[in-house]
Order: C-alpha cells, then sequence, then structure tokens
C-alpha cells in the first residue's frame, strides 16, 4: 500500500471512491465532472503551478498490486481564500452586577472567519474492505492521517503558522443533526444534507447571506443542540483520537452546520512534523520481511512524484534508512535519493 | 364625587396599599414604604419647582372618592423616562436575509435592546381600587395626567408613552421572562420585577444580553408573549389606542408588555381640549350633557373632575357650586375641558410614523 498524489488517469477510480463515501462527505460528491475538476486542480499543485494559498493536495491511497485506491485525502494550503470560511467561536460573556448579587457567565456563539489563511487537513476516506480486521496490521488509516504531516514538513515553507482539521458532529438514530435541526434550520431554507453539499461544492454564499449575524446566546438552544457543541459523530472518534496524539486540540471552533469541533494546532508544534527528519536512502536486495504492525513511515522530497509507505525499519545513527527493493519501488527512490522518515510509536 | 389631584405625604398608606393590589405588581409602583415615601417626595418637589424643559420630574396624582374620603387610585407622569438613567426597552426589528445563489429571501426577527423611548414623557405607575375599574372615574384618573401635561406643555416632551404590563399565564407566570431574562438571572419573573421597581431597572437592563435576539429560537409561547397585554389591561389599551396612541415597535425587557406611544398633538384629549370661563349654578338647573373631564389652571392645587360639559348660549361652563369648589374657581375664572367621550373616528387610522 502506498500514498501518492493523485493523477488525470485516476478518475474512474475516484468516482467509484465517491460513490462509496456517501452523505456527510460533503468534499467527494458523485460527480465527474466535479472530480475531474478537482484532480486537475491537484495536479497543477503538486506541479507547483498555482500560488500555495490556493493549493489543494489531493492523495489517494493505492493497492499498487492490484492498482486499486483504497481511500484518499487531502491538504489545502490555506482556506477561506477563494471562499469564505466559516466558524461559531464558542465564547463566554460575563453577566456580572454586585447590586444584584449576580455573576454568572453565558456561553455565546459568535460568528467567526478567523481560519482565513489555514492549511487544513482534510478529505480522509478509507474503503471499508482496507479498514477491517484482517487489514489492522497494514495501518492503511493511521498512513492517510499521518502522511500529511510528512509532506507539511518537507515542503514547509508552502505553508501558513496553523493547521486545522474539521470533524463531523453528532447526527441521531434518524441521522439529523440536532444542532442543525435547533439553529441552522431557522435560517437556512434547505435541509441539512442540500446544505452540506452545497458547501462541500464551495458554494458557500448562501451561508454568509442567510446566516445570523449577531452571536447566538446557546441558552437559548434546546438540551440536545446544546449537547452537540463540540462533540463527534461516534465514527469519527478514532480520527479525531488520531490527531489530538499529533498535538491538535479544540479551542472552541464549531461548524456553523451541526455543531462539530474543529481541531487545530500552530504546524511547528504539531508531533509528525516536529519529529520527522531527513535520511539518505540505501537498498538492500534481500526479501521484504514479513508483514508486522509498521512503526515508520516513510516520504519522498520531491512533490511532484510524491509517495508515501510504511517501512519495516527506520534509520540508523548516520541518518541512513535501508530499504528494501520492494519498499524503494514503492517510495520510487533509489539508492542515495533522500527521503522524511517519522517514528509514529515515538512518544512526544 | 371624584377628583384628581396631586399625592399628599398623609396618602402614604393609600399609596402602599395601591402598590400592594395592582395586578399584575407593577415595576414603576413597588409596594415598599420607603420607595413610596420618596416618590411622594420628589413629587411634591416637581409639582413645586420651576421647570423650563422636562428632567427627572415625576408627578404623582391620586384619585379620592370624597363621598367616602378615601383615596382609591394613583398615576404618574414621568417628565423624562430616561432622565436618571436609561430606560431600556427590546425594540422589534426586522432584518432581510436574502440569498442569491439560493434566490431566497428571508424576513429575520429579532429583539435589540434600545434606549430610545428615554426621551419621551411616561405615563405610568398607574393602580386603581377594583370596584372603579371600568367607571369613569378610571378613565378620569388615566387621562387626567393629559389634562395637566396640555396645562404645562414646557414640563413635557412632545411625545408620551405607555409601557403595558406583559402576557402572563394561568399560573401568574411570563413566558417571555421565562424563555429570555431567567437565562441571565436566574430569577423569577416577581422578583426581578420587584428589585426593578425597589432599585432601579436601567441597571438590570445593563446586564441582559447585550447583542440582538433572534426570535426563532424563543419558545412559541414566549413569542405569542411579545407586544401582547396583560389580559386585566386589555380596556386599557383600547382606550389609549382610541385617545390615539399608537403601538410602538418597542417592548419591556422582562416581559414583553407593549409600549404605545402619541405625539401630543395627535391626542384626542388635546385635540378637543378647549378653555372656558366658568358660570356657577346650583346643581339641580344644570343643563343635560356629555360628560367631560375639566381641570384648573393650578399647577401644585391641580384639580380634575368628570362634570356635565354644559355650555351657555355664549361659550361659559356652568359648574354646579360643588364643582366650582372643588377645582377652587370662581365665576369667570376658566378651566380647561374635554370630552369624556372617545369617538372612535378620534383615532386617526392609517396615520404611520414608521411604526408597527
Amino acid at each position: 500500500m502506498r500514498i501518492r498524489a493523485i493523477a488525470e488517469s485516476d478518475l474512474d477510480e475516484l468516482q467509484a471512491l465517491a460513490r462509496e463515501t456517501g452523505v456527510g462527505f460533503t468534499s467527494l460528491p458523485d460527480n465527474r465532472e466535479f472530480l475531474a475538476e478537482k484532480i486537475e486542480l491537484a495536479v497543477t499543485a503538486f506541479e507547483q503551478r498555482t500560488p500555495a494559498d490556493r493549493r489543494n493536495y489531493f492523495f489517494v491511497l493505492e493497492d499498487e498490486t492490484s492498482g486499486e485506491l483504497a481511500g484518499c485525502c487531502a491538504i489545502e494550503g490555506q482556506v477561506g481564500r477563494e471562499a469564505p470560511f466559516y466558524h461559531y467561536r464558542l465564547g463566554t460573556l460575563a453577566h456580572s452586577s454586585v447590586q444584584l448579587d449576580l455573576h454568572r457567565t453565558i456561553d455565546t456563539l459568535f460568528l467567526s472567519s478567523d481560519h482565513t489563511g489555514d492549511a487544513e487537513v482534510a478529505s480522509l476516506f478509507l474503503r471499508p474492505q482496507y479498514r477491517g480486521e484482517d487489514r489492522r496490521h497494514q495501518r492503511n488509516g493511521a498512513l492517510l492521517s499521518m502522511m500529511r504531516w510528512l509532506f507539511i514538513a518537507e515542503f514547509r515553507d508552502q505553508f501558513p503558522d496553523k493547521v486545522l482539521a474539521e470533524m463531523r458532529g453528532v447526527f441521531d438514530e434518524r441521522g439529523k443533526s440536532p444542532f442543525w435541526e435547533c439553529l441552522g434550520s431557522h435560517f437556512f431554507p434547505l435541509d441539512f444534507d442540500e446544505a452540506d453539499r452545497l458547501t462541500g461544492l464551495g458554494q458557500k454564499s448562501f451561508i454568509g447571506e442567510l446566516m445570523p449575524k449577531f452571536p447566538i446566546y446557546t441558552p437559548f438552544l434546546s438540551d440536545e443542540a446544546r449537547a452537540c457543541i463540540g462533540q463527534v459523530h461516534r465514527h469519527t472518534r478514532p480520527a479525531l483520537a488520531m490527531l489530538k496524539k499529533e498535538g491538535l486540540r479544540w479551542e472552541g471552533f464549531i461548524d456553523i452546520f451541526d455543531g462539530g469541533p474543529t481541531v487545530e494546532a500552530y504546524i511547528d508544534d504539531v508531533r509528525g512534523v516536529r519529529k520527522s527528519r531527513r535520511c539518505r536512502v540505501e537498498v538492500h536486495s534481500g526479501s521484504e520481511p514479513p508483514a508486522a504492525r509498521p512503526r515508520w513511515l516513510a516520504a519522498s522530497t520531491d512533490m511532484a512524484a510524491f509517495r508515501a509507505a510504511w517501512v519495516a525499519g527506520g534509520p540508523n545513527e548516520d541518518d541512513t534508512i535501508t530499504l528494501s527493493e520492494q519498499e524503494a519501488q514503492r517510495l520510487d527512490v533509489v539508492a542515495g535519493d533522500s527521503l522524511r522518515v517519522l517514528d509514529t510509536e515515538e512518544t512526544s | 364625587m371624584m377628583v384628581v389631584r396631586p399625592v399628599r405625604p398623609a396618602d402614604l398608606p393609600a399609596l402602599e396599599r395601591l402598590a400592594g393590589s395592582a395586578t399584575p405588581s407593577l415595576t414603576n409602583l413597588p409596594a415598599h414604604r420607603d420607595r413610596l415615601e420618596e416618590r411622594i417626595a420628589r413629587s411634591r418637589h416637581s409639582f413645586s419647582r420651576e421647570v423650563d424643559f422636562p428632567g427627572d420630574e415625576l408627578y404623582t396624582f391620586v384619585l379620592e372618592d370624597l363621598e367616602r374620603s378615601e383615596v382609591v387610585g394613583t398615576a404618574t407622569i414621568r417628565a423624562e423616562a430616561g432622565a436618571r438613567e436609561a430606560y431600556y426597552t427590546y425594540r422589534q426589528e426586522t432584518l432581510i436575509h436574502a440569498s442569491q445563489q439560493l434566490n431566497v429571501r428571508r424576513e429575520v426577527q429579532t429583539l435589540a435592546l434600545s434606549h430610545e423611548v428615554s426621551e419621551t414623557t411616561q405615563l405610568c405607575a398607574l393602580s386603581i381600587e377594583p370596584r372603579y375599574r371600568g367607571t369613569s372615574a378610571e378613565s378620569l384618573l388615566r387621562r387626567a395626567r393629559l389634562m395637566f401635561i396640555a396645562q404645562y406643555p414646557e414640563r413635557f416632551a412632545e411625545v408620551l408613552a405607555m409601557a403595558f404590563p406583559g402576557y402572563l399565564d394561568e399560573q401568574g407566570e411570563s413566558p417571555f421572562w421565562n424563555s429570555v431574562g431567567r437565562h441571565f438571572f436566574v430569577r423569577d419573573y416577581h422578583d426581578i420585577n420587584y428589585l426593578a421597581g425597589v432599585r432601579s431597572k436601567s441597571f438590570i437592563a445593563e446586564v441582559m444580553p447585550q447583542f440582538p435576539l433572534y426570535l426563532a429560537l424563543l419558545t412559541p409561547q414566549a413569542r405569542a408573549a411579545i407586544g401582547r397585554e396583560h389580559p386585566d389591561h386589555e380596556t386599557a389599551m383600547a382606550e389609549m389606542l382610541a385617545e390615539g396612541f399608537l403601538r410602538s415597535r418597542h417592548v419591556d425587557i422582562f416581559d414583553a408588555g407593549p409600549v404605545i406611544k402619541g405625539e401630543r398633538d395627535r391626542l384626542a384629549s388635546f385635540r378637543r381640549a378647549a378653555w372656558h370661563p366658568v358660570r356657577i349654578r346650583p346643581a339641580h338647573v344644570l343643563p343635560d350633557a356629555e360628560p367631560a373631564m375639566i381641570a384648573n389652571q393650578r399647577l401644585a392645587d391641580f384639580r380634575c373632575v368628570v362634570a356635565r360639559y354644559a355650555l351657555s348660549p355664549t361659550g361659559q361652563l356652568m359648574l354646579s357650586t360643588e364643582h366650582a369648589e372643588l377645582l377652587g374657581v370662581e365665576e369667570g375664572r376658566a378651566v380647561l375641558v374635554a370630552p369624556l367621550a372617545l369617538a372612535a373616528d378620534d383615532a386617526e387610522l392609517g396615520y404611520d410614523e414608521g411604526e408597527l
């Protein structure tokens, strides 16, 4: 299994992937034209033909034996540059009066575009057949999530100070978002899925046009809606845990539709960015070691031909990493090339 | 005979009784002896002061039943609603949220904290004993204040305002307070109302949410209460609307009771009030005529009564000896007279000052 930059020839496979993602995964709609454009944009990004603040790097996880795509993920260079990027910021207002013997703090949701210009890690999807019990040793989910830190670290000067990730919020048994039902539905004349779909397509001007402009005092929301603030869907918990382990934190920003948390960090503080390092490649001719749970992640240093994969062992004290021939092939490197590696088990 | 006159120190027990019996209890008439004593002192000071423009004067009147020599009602004029501190209300606003992308236009209702009613003259703190409710004495008590203002226009603002007690449910709870204020104060409506009366309402307002509230997020019960007067005050509201007051966009910050406003020149009692010299005659020889409010021309000794609007062929108002004595007027002295009845066409319907 390996990660590589998406290519134009991936369109059919990407559309097959898009069909599987379903509702809620709005950045990958089953729309061929849209997907073709997405690939085109990603290709120009990897070739650095677009300015850094307009790049959307899109990666695929490939089963190189079958040629099938197993999943995808993305890094947006800077959010909010072309379309506005909104959040609610959960704030606190003190309501205090000595004469009334009153001191209360009221939680308030402020509409915010504070994250404009930050990088975003997004669009992580792994096909079900690649994430089952029998695939656990492959660590495909972790590969998709963590390779992005190597990419950002390697091309650090192409990214801003901060990075964020938007996590999916809470939905009830009927698939409804209590947060949306209580708040968004009053202001948007469409249902959650439609609003979410338009947002995924980048058609977001309706948000600014129809959103409440004044802060929302959370006591006016239902208990169910309040309980959604900053909470993730149960399926999203593992992904959130992985990001938190890297040092991303919830700083009170939530999605304006479902109330799900946005986690964030200064890029230079992210564990995967801090701990990854460059090393030189050597290749041995021996056979590949038997499949075991890998801990070393390796990524190439050429943006246009970017590859990332698990490798069986880490570098030695001289910062030299010895790869098997298959590993070198998978990463598209030869002896003497550079690789960026990360020990994913190393504690910070 | 019923008369409206300025309050006196001896009226304190009566005032306390009236404050206690007001339904619902009134913020600006707290059943609190010290506050009422202060109120009387301030009122007496206001009546005796020379005033060129409205300020923090407060004029409190009582309705006295002379047969029983008992004070049975009270009402107040606040020369400038927000003279000492801001007078806060919620202003109902409509924002248009339109989306070109979705081709929709939505009206979003909000309540915004406002203190623009501060500059008006406020008619407030009216309480009357239940057995006089619905009688001409109640109209007299309510509108004698207009007769007073008509005589001393420099003491008052051009626009008069009145805040009606808001809607309370069968349990006596304010649905609006329970949906709004309670979140911020964790106090019962009656509690906060009493506190506001005894201390001040504006310092409470200053702790209220400062950003506009979206109506869509309030409970349906709270929304239904906005601008709705307490059922016991519907008749009073109808009378003041007939007088020429208009419902405004403003509502009370605690219970969302309606605030009505009226420009002096547009109110029936001002427009129809006329000066007449007095001719005194024994009561039994007076001709029958429609009832009218009759006020003397004295400041601290202001009196206003209801009597017949009986005019001589030369335009003199024929008053009984008793009424003349009560008003403190002798033959030939002028009094201000306005018909008590409010013709339906007196309310200039269709007049719009940009208000609701």
